[in-house]
């Protein structure tokens, strides 16, 4: 554990305990990273997020797996995009650039350590080869990632085959850009029971109005 | 009537055995709507006479695209929707997605919200572990378990009602600790909402009560001769695989994996308590049978100690009104009691994440069934099903 109490809070935020105190982290993001050949690593909150070339995405996890990340936990991808069709946009979408992310978490079993394994996936040319020779659980996961947002993984012999979806369903539905049907049919009735859905306007007037509270019912 | 001689009709059964039976490929469908699919599970079996030569497994039909609609709701209203992803431990898929809100957002939950988040959790295990325990042996010939396991099940669902309102599905857990007890009086006093009235000391007991069921199950299945021609050495899952199809909790630890995540990183103070965490020597149908029966008593033994510790205080942080997440990237897991459960949080500085990645065990545990599958019998794949506990909506989501 560091000795420095500032580097202990910002590990403790929030919640109790945590195996690994903030300094071990970076430490070890430097050295996964090293260890890959990321092009960048970084930790938020304790995890360490390594990002990789997409010709370097098979080698590296291979070796995290070998240095002792062998649990293969999830697989997944986020749509950063301009176009928001629902929810929430980007903090400044004209400054985004626009892409996927594929993330790989590969955890430990020895203890708390855990990576994120990150490539960046142009949308122009959304691929990137499989994991499965490697983890083969990461075939139901690659299969997910494809079919909800159209990323195809070389290698994975059942990626054409939807997991989640109806056969005949056409679209990625995780995609930003994907409408949210049921709601394009029919206005969701929360709107009226609970609040309307923020907006950047109604947020900031609300918390002008309230401010501090001890945390009454929502 | 011409009277069959005894010695014939032995010789006729060698003769029927020694002949080469056709058993052609044949293709076996199995669910969605099955009793041991435990859901909406379907699985398509090649099967050649009893044996099961490959298993693809379809699912979906309970997918409810909680990832997306998490994207267009605020994230106190996504906190309804979590708890149904695991829907026999609602109230243990709350708590690692308020905690990781918590931590993007830097907040402190009071310890006696801690505990009381604790001891929920722990009883949502128990529960679950309970239908697990009534449902296993029956799917094996064995019925008396259910009835008794089903209705201890009961008394803690009934105490969780009385704590949360709800006995599936709590939404208890709010952002900064929980909300007003239900037993606590009107939600508009603030002063004096808690836990209900002589609910520790209800527990306290009803733990007594668990344990003994436990100990009947054990008694009543665990040394049955049928039970472990079934289970013993049937569905052996070594851990080098488990590992890589990311199988976690009981089944993990059946395989010999000493992982508890209440043990490595914890979001919930585990480590005021002693407890042990069982693990399986070969991986089989019985050592995921046994293991699960034995965390029942763990978790009973860590509720007991955190009644005996509770400490006082008030239940929530002090949380802004409008929640809004500053900008930033969290995961968060727990140890649930399928195995590890998580959120993975991408926020924008909205009110709204940007996108939820929801990590859920079954899933993770169900992606091996092809390769646990092949080669084994059919029955067997009923007792490898069953072993395995699974959720339909936590596979789903």
């Amino acid at each position: 554990m560091t000795d420095s109490p500032s580097e202990a809070e910002v590990m403790e935020s929030g919640e109790g305990t945590e195996g690994v105190s903030a300094s071990d982290v970076s430490a070890l993001a430097e050295e996964l990273g090293a260890l890959v050949g990321a092009t960048a690593w970084s930790d938020n909150f304790g995890v360490i997020r390594l990002e990789v070339e997409r010709d370097n995405w098979v080698a590296a996890a291979a070796k995290l797996r070998g240095r002792g990340l062998e649990l293969f936990s999830w697989l997944s991808a986020i749509d950063w995009s301009r176009e928001v069709e629902v929810g929430e946009q980007v903090e400044s979408p004209d400054d985004l650039d626009e892409r996927f992310e594929v993330l790989c978490r590969l955890s430990s079993v020895k203890n708390a350590d855990a990576v994120h394994l990150v490539a960046v996936v142009p949308k122009d040319d959304a691929q990137l080869p499989s994991l499965v020779g490697e983890f083969a659980g990461a075939e139901w996961h690659e299969r997910e990632a494809a079919e909800m947002f159209g990323i195809d993984f070389p290698g994975n012999p059942a990626v054409d085959k939807h997991l989640y979806l109806p056969d005949a369903f056409e679209g990625n539905p995780l995609l930003k850009s994907f409408p949210l049907l049921s709601r394009e049919v029919k206005p969701w009735p929360g709107t009226v029971d609970v609040e309307d859905m923020p907006t950047t306007e109604n947020v900031e007037a609300a918390q002008d109005a309230s401010g501090e509270t001890d945390g009454g019912d929502e | 009537m011409t009277q069959i001689d005894p010695r014939s009709a032995m010789h006729l059964a060698d003769a029927a055995v020694s002949v080469e039976l056709e058993t052609p490929d044949m293709t076996l469908n199995i669910g969605p709507q099955h009793p041991s699919t435990h859901g909406v599970l379907r699985l398509v079996a090649q099967v050649d006479g009893e044996r099961v030569m490959s298993v693809d497994p379809v699912i979906g039909y309970m997918h409810r695209g909680y990832e997306k609609l998490a994207e267009v709701r605020t994230y106190a209203q996504t906190i309804a929707l979590v708890n149904r992803i695991d829907w026999v431990s609602g109230f243990a898929n709350e708590v690692p997605f308020v905690a990781a809100i918590e931590k993007l957002m830097d907040i402190e939950v009071p310890p006696r919200a801690q505990y009381i988040r604790l001891i929920l959790t722990e009883m949502a295990r128990i529960s679950t572990h309970l239908v697990f325990a009534s449902s296993y042996p029956l799917e094996l010939g064995a019925s008396t378990p259910l009835m008794h396991a089903m209705r201890e099940r009961e008394h803690v669902l009934e105490l969780l009602e009385s704590v949360t309102g709800g006995r599936f599905h709590p939404n208890f857990n709010r952002v900064g600790g929980i909300k007003p007890a239900a037993g606590g009086g009107s939600s508009m006093k603030k002063v004096s909402m808690d836990l209900p009235a002589g609910f520790l000391a209800a527990t306290d007991e009803a733990m007594t009560r668990v344990l003994d069921i436990v100990d009947d199950v054990d008694r009543l299945a665990t040394g049955n001769e049928l039970i472990q021609a079934r289970t013993v050495g049937v569905g052996v899952l070594p851990a080098a695989k488990a590992l890589e199809y990311g199988v976690t909790g009981p089944n993990l630890r059946a395989s010999g994996v000493k992982y508890d995540l209440r043990k490595v990183e914890s979001i919930l103070p585990y480590d005021d308590f002693e407890f042990e965490i069982p693990i399986g020597n070969n991986g089989d149908c019985f050592d995921r049978y046994v293991v699960r029966l034995e965390e029942i008593r763990q978790s009973a033994s860590i509720i007991r100690q955190a009644i005996a510790k509770i400490p006082s205080g008030p239940l929530r942080a002090k949380v802004p009104r409008v929640l809004k997440v500053p900008k930033g990237e969290v995961y968060v897991r727990a140890e649930n009691p399928k195995g590890e459960m998580g959120y993975y949080i991408v926020s924008e500085g909205g009110r709204i994440p940007y996108r939820v990645k929801i990590r859920s065990a079954s899933f993770s545990n169900l992606s091996m069934l092809p390769w646990i599958l092949a080669g084994q019998l059919v029955p067997d794949l009923v007792a490898i099903l069953g072993s395995l506990d699974f959720v339909l909506g936590d596979v789903d989501r």
